[in-house]
């Protein structure tokens, strides 16, 4: 990872989001009502809440996958609007989704390298140094020629952190991404967004893994109907929630 | 039982040296061979036999000295002109009085004995044995086709099974093309060293009849591999191809007439075709993303012409294009004109604007086909994932870069198979574009009937051409989807 630098809380949030507002089907359906959020630089942020409380589509607002209809967003000092911004900030942020999504016509080495070329502008060999740097960091170099389709799910989510890390984003941002996956594999993924955390790495993890959220997390969002109903620390929230509607969640995923 | 066998091997010993392998299966299959060896050459010979006797006459002759002779010569054109192998000598001809009859017990034309199977006489005889005819080398190219697809498929060892496999290739391959090669020569000449005998056709009609036994028996227990071998479709682009060269040998009049006169319209119709397909493709991709597009406006004018141009007949567009748009430019510039004299030059020069028929084949093809290409296009483009776009995008890709590393490389591999529809397709429509003045395939083929009126031969050998063509360009778009596959 390009950078290692602790979780200072001096420096201004990386992420910065004032009064984001989303609706879906022309305002029929609120995914967000006037979200208000600060993460400092290093901070492993985990959300979590029931399905269609708004989480995934707040991770996809913050790289402008979904425009929002109205609120500010502002990543690493850019705030986004024009075209031209959101793709600097991209470079920013790294994305791994719940699907992969994998390039399937493109071999793992390519997968890595494509974006590296086209966007960082870099050369090939130089692009496929790093590749390989991280493909053994994710523990698969052994497969770099090999096409995503011959992959195990495991290997593949693995493939697209290393895809995601290889623009050196200061930003990760982590779509339930161990919910498509077998059980045996989920911890393979896991190990690896682990160690990204204690490397020091900003991330934003939508994720139901609790075991996850205990260990590496250094605040939990709880959301419901748009909102974050909660906001605190791991051992707060798991040993005494405030509100009664995180405890009702919380006692019905944590058996 | 082990006796008998070597008494065969030796009894077949000079006929079957490279056959005597060591297994009983192979005696048979010796046999076999023998058995269709001799079909083959008694089909051959019985075919050759009795071909053009109505080249041959008979001649009465009556000399000065009252003597009577009656020969028969072999007629270049029946009726007309006819020429004695032997001329007498100029002192006996003083009074010579010669009638000529064409020789009447003839019952077969010049089709060998499969004239004799179907009519007595007619130009339907003709035709239809001729087609006949046709059929053996056909059937000889599939397996020819066949044998070396197997060969390749299985490696150039020889493996046991080779034997039936060249019995099959030597009678008909050979034995097939050489039946219809035939025809071009005049075996008039041997029927009359012959004599009278020969041009008894019933002698050619049974031997043929046995020969053709002694195949089909033969051949008998290879008909399953015979089955699979003609599935293969390339096969079928090799029959017609041969079929067109067949019948160009065969009867040069009118076929290799007809040949020579349409030849460069298949140039001509193939240009058309493959210009007005690269400029389709572009349309295509243009008017796919355009269907695609975010944007209300460009999503309108895509939407508005496919839409309109797939709501109008190709034929009517054509017509459109050729016929009213010069007079559409020049309205345009007499308005130019009348606007300010600043444009009297461009206006000017939309006046003296004309489309060659060929720009207005290829623009014609290139309007209609673009549409139905955009189509086909959105449809594959909206077939890749949208997560695929989503991983580019945030990958810091901007949407072209997405298209152009992610999105179009997959989507190419949907797409390929129908757009490989629509060339064969407008491979078949271009032949519209000859009522624009185009010297196309098909154009060419009128201009040739009109010429002779020979509506049947024309045409089969117009279809024939485009036949060859649509088969081998679905064949080659058969093979790069073949090829372009990838594991998901």
């Amino acid at each position: 990872m390009g950078d290692h630098q602790s979780a200072g809380h001096s420096d201004p949030p990386i992420i910065q989001i004032r009064n984001l507002r989303k609706t879906f089907h022309h305002g029929r359906i609120v995914a967000l009502d006037d979200i208000s959020l600060d993460i400092p630089k290093g901070q492993v942020c985990v959300i979590i809440g029931p399905s269609g409380s708004g989480k995934s589509t707040m991770l996809r607002c913050i790289n402008y996958l979904e425009v929002p209809d109205s609120g500010t967003i502002i990543v690493d000092g850019i705030t986004l609007s024009e075209a031209k911004d959101i793709n600097r900030a991209r470079m920013e942020i790294g994305m791994v989704f719940q699907q992969f999504n994998l390039f399937p016509h493109l071999s793992v080495l390519d997968n890595i390298t494509l974006a590296q070329r086209v966007v960082r502008k870099r050369s090939r060999q130089e692009a496929e140094d790093i590749a390989m740097d991280l493909l053994r960091k994710v523990g698969i170099p052994e497969k770099a020629r090999a096409y995503p389709g011959q992959l195990s799910g495991g290997q593949q989510q693995r493939v697209a952190i290393a895809r995601a890390l290889a623009m050196q984003p200061k930003i990760m941002l982590f779509d339930e991404p161990t919910s498509a996956l077998d059980p045996e594999m989920i911890k393979e993924v896991l190990d690896v967004m682990l160690q990204l955390a204690q490397d020091g790495m900003t991330m934003v993890v939508v994720s139901h893994e609790m075991g996850f959220a205990r260990n590496a997390a250094h605040r939990i969002l709880f959301m419901d109907d748009a909102r974050i109903i909660e906001d605190s620390t791991p051992e707060e929230l798991f040993n005494s929630p405030k509100e009664p509607r995180t405890r009702e969640f919380l006692s019905k995923i944590l058996h | 039982m082990k006796q008998k066998v070597v008494e065969e091997e030796t009894v077949f010993a000079d006929a079957i040296t490279p056959l005597r392998l060591n297994s009983r299966v192979v005696v048979w299959r010796d046999r076999r061979l023998l058995a269709i060896l001799a079909g083959a050459a008694l089909v051959v010979f019985s075919f050759a036999l009795p071909m053009f006797t109505w080249r041959i006459t008979a001649a009465q002759m009556t000399y000065s000295g009252g003597t009577q002779r009656s020969a028969r010569f072999p007629l270049l054109i029946a009726g007309q002109h006819y020429a004695q192998k032997a001329p007498l000598a100029k002192k006996t001809l003083t009074d010579l009085q010669v009638t000529v009859a064409p020789v009447k017990e003839h019952r077969t034309s010049g089709y060998g004995w499969l004239a004799a199977i179907l009519a007595e006489r007619g130009a339907l005889r003709q035709h239809a044995s001729f087609v006949i005819c046709l059929l053996m080398p056909l059937i000889a190219a599939c397996l020819g086709a066949a044998f070396v697809g197997r060969l390749l498929r299985d490696g150039w060892s020889w493996p046991e099974s080779w034997i039936p496999w060249l019995i099959r290739l030597a009678v008909l391959g050979v034995g097939g093309i050489l039946l219809a090669w035939m025809h071009q020569f005049d075996f008039s000449d041997w029927l009359l060293i012959l004599g009278g005998k020969a041009l008894w056709p019933r002698v050619g009609f049974w031997g043929a009849l046995a020969g053709a036994l002694a195949l089909l028996i033969g051949s008998w227990g290879l008909r399953r591999e015979t089955q699979r071998a003609v599935s293969n479709w390339w096969v079928l682009v090799f029959a017609v191809a041969l079929a067109v060269w067949l019948l160009t040998r065969v009867r040069p009049y009118p076929y290799w007439e007809i040949w020579t006169f349409i030849a460069d319209g298949i140039l001509v119709t193939l240009r058309i075709v493959t210009t007005s397909f690269g400029f389709i493709l572009l349309v295509s991709l243009l008017g796919g993303l355009g269907r695609i597009a975010h944007s209300k406006f460009i999503y309108g004018i895509a939407s508005l012409y496919v839409e309109l141009i797939r709501g109008i007949p190709l034929l009517v567009q054509l017509l459109f294009i050729w016929f009213a748009l010069p007079q559409v430019f020049d309205v345009i510039g007499a308005a130019l004109q009348g606007i300010s004299p600043a444009l009297q030059g461009w206006g000017q020069w939309f006046i003296d604007l004309r489309l060659s028929p060929f720009t207005a084949a290829v623009l014609g093809l290139t309007i209609c086909y673009g549409a139905y290409g955009s189509e086909i296009f959105r449809a594959g483009i909206s077939s890749i994932h949208r997560g695929q776009m989503e991983a580019a995008r945030s990958l810091g890709m901007t949407y072209f870069q997405a298209m152009r590393y992610i999105i179009l490389p997959q989507a190419i591999r949907v797409i390929l198979p129908p757009i490989g529809n629509e060339f064969v397709a407008l491979l078949k429509d271009s032949s519209l574009v000859s009522v624009l003045a185009v010297s196309d395939l098909t154009r060419r083929g009128r201009e040739y009937m009109a010429r002779t009126f020979l509506s049947f031969d024309t045409w089969i050998m117009v279809a024939l051409c485009y036949l060859v063509l649509t088969l081998f360009s679905s064949r080659a778009v058969e093979f790069i989807e073949s090829k372009s596959k990838f594991e998901r």
